[in-house]
């Protein structure tokens, strides 16, 4: 299987890249051959799964990037090149990840991907503005793999609201706060995806609203303030399933593994998401090593 | 380790008698906020009832009586809107919910799902995250490295819910290093 993931950069042209993701020796993010910023959101993301894709030696990710600072310009461009990039990329998992959140782009692509190939074929995975435009729009329940973090999870559970910011009190970390709840009402109204990671002090993993895992450890709390490393998990994850890892594995494996580096690196909250990415080579010989699925898929 | 309790709500959400200025999205909806505020109106920014809503969007309340001149305020300060609903009955408030980790020489404030951390002795900003819109990435690059003083306000450069969250973030931030600095 391969990866095709649809985000934007922040560049505000509405400019569309396509294409293979590669890191050159120099760090720089490079998508079919042209250079983009790397920094937090979908460039931190692709960097991840580009890191699984080297160390697994399978396919690399396949990128569809469109220029946005958040008029939703470039949101818009990548949605119009959708179906020419899942042909072009051959994907078979497919991530929405930084997207202004434009809920009618959003059930528009899960119907066109659900008439051109069943979604039997394909699997889904969101976060970001991919995450909060699949759960407004009443289609979060086709998707595979969705990532919130504490602060998300109780807009997933919540039917009447359309984004983060408008999640009532209880449901974003105050007193009661309860994750694995959240996940259960998320599931119940159909406002999640089968499987959940929800980032966390202690990560939590569900399906179908019942948790089946919890990472806690290496506990490293300066992960949280590092613009970025929820994008890397993201990352992760997506790349392992595309490498043929079961769901739940991959994101068990997602959330150990970006723990891990963070222990390598010592994390503190200047850090840069960047830094994260250079100790998943250290990270996935450590976790990913381990997995006998993983041996098979390399072999 | 919570520095912050939430304020309370400054939003009354069953108020009688207002209505609620529409927009194409969250930018305009900013700029007519602080337009009709410039012009002494008490508009409040709430979401949109639901059968109005796109996704990241956002509404001004303000009462139905003050509508004619409210416009004239608008249109003094080019600030378009969609259109006038003559209710708000659907809609909601913005989470307010605010809460902070002390890092020892950092401090991270959360508000709903967009987090700033800033140095406590200098009043950096070291990071941003959190989030899912596309000017949030943009906001870092534009943030990351100025102080809450030199850095402009994520509401004046950012287009979305998730740029206005992070704006109350920084609103906490420079409260804090302000407060520390007088201490």
């Amino acid at each position: 299987m391969s990866l095709l993931v649809v985000g934007t950069i922040p560049i505000g042209s509405g400019r569309v890249f396509a294409g293979p993701v590669e890191r050159a020796t120099d760090g720089a993010l490079s998508i079919g051959g042209e250079r983009c910023p790397v920094c937090q959101g979908t460039p931190a993301m692709l960097l991840a799964a580009e890191a699984v894709s080297r160390y697994l030696a399978t396919p690399q990710p396949y990128a569809l990037l469109g220029g946005d600072l958040g008029r939703g310009d470039g949101t818009r461009a990548v949605y119009d090149r959708l179906e020419e990039a899942v042909g072009e990329s051959h994907a078979r998992v497919i991530a929405f990840h930084y997207l202004q959140p434009i809920m009618a782009l959003m059930r528009g692509a899960v119907e066109s991907l659900e008439s051109r190939t069943g979604l039997g074929e394909l699997m889904l995975v969101a976060d970001a503005g991919g995450m909060y435009a699949a759960k407004a729009s009443g289609v979060a329940s086709h998707f595979e793999l969705m990532t919130p973090d504490v602060g998300e999870v109780g807009f997933l559970a919540d039917p009447n609201v359309s984004h983060p910011a408008y999640a009532a009190r209880h449901l974003l970390g105050g007193d009661g706060f309860d994750p694995a709840d959240l996940a259960r009402r998320a599931a119940e109204t159909r406002g999640a995806a089968r499987v959940l990671l929800i980032k966390g002090v202690t990560d939590r993993i569900t399906v179908g609203g019942e948790v089946v895992a919890s990472v806690d450890s290496p506990d490293v709390p300066a992960l949280e303030a590092i613009g970025g490393t929820g994008d890397t998990i993201t990352g992760l994850a997506a790349a392992l399933i595309a490498a043929g890892v079961p769901t739940v594995e991959a994101a068990v494996c997602a959330a150990r593994v970006n723990r891990e580096a963070g222990r390598c690196l010592n994390a503190r909250p200047y850090h840069r998401a960047t830094d994260l990415v250079d100790q998943f080579p250290a990270a996935l010989a450590e976790h990913v090593g381990s997995m006998d699925v993983l041996r098979v898929s390399r072999a | 380790m919570k520095l912050f309790r939430s304020k309370a709500k400054d939003h009354k959400e069953a108020d009688d008698g207002l209505g609620l200025f529409l927009f194409d999205d969250v930018s305009a909806a900013l700029k007519a906020e602080k337009a009709l505020k410039s012009g002494g109106y008490d508009a409040k920014l709430v979401a949109p009832p639901a059968n109005l809503r796109t996704g990241c969007d956002l509404a001004v309340a303000l009462p139905r009586v003050e509508y004619p001149g409210a416009v004239r305020t608008l249109e003094a300060y080019h600030a378009d809107f969609k259109e006038w609903a003559d209710t708000q009955a659907g809609s909601a408030a913005l989470a307010d919910l605010v809460s902070a980790v002390d890092f020892g020489d950092w401090i991270m404030v959360r508000a709903a799902n967009m987090k700033m951390t800033v140095e406590k002795s200098s009043g950096r900003i070291i990071n941003t995250s959190g989030g899912g819109c596309p000017d949030i990435p943009y906001l870092n690059l534009e943030l990351v490295g100025k102080t809450v003083w030199e850095a402009p306000p994520p509401r004046s450069l950012g287009f979305t819910l998730c740029g206005l969250m992070l704006d109350r973030a920084y609103r906490e931030c420079k409260e804090y290093v302000e407060r520390r600095g007088e201490a």
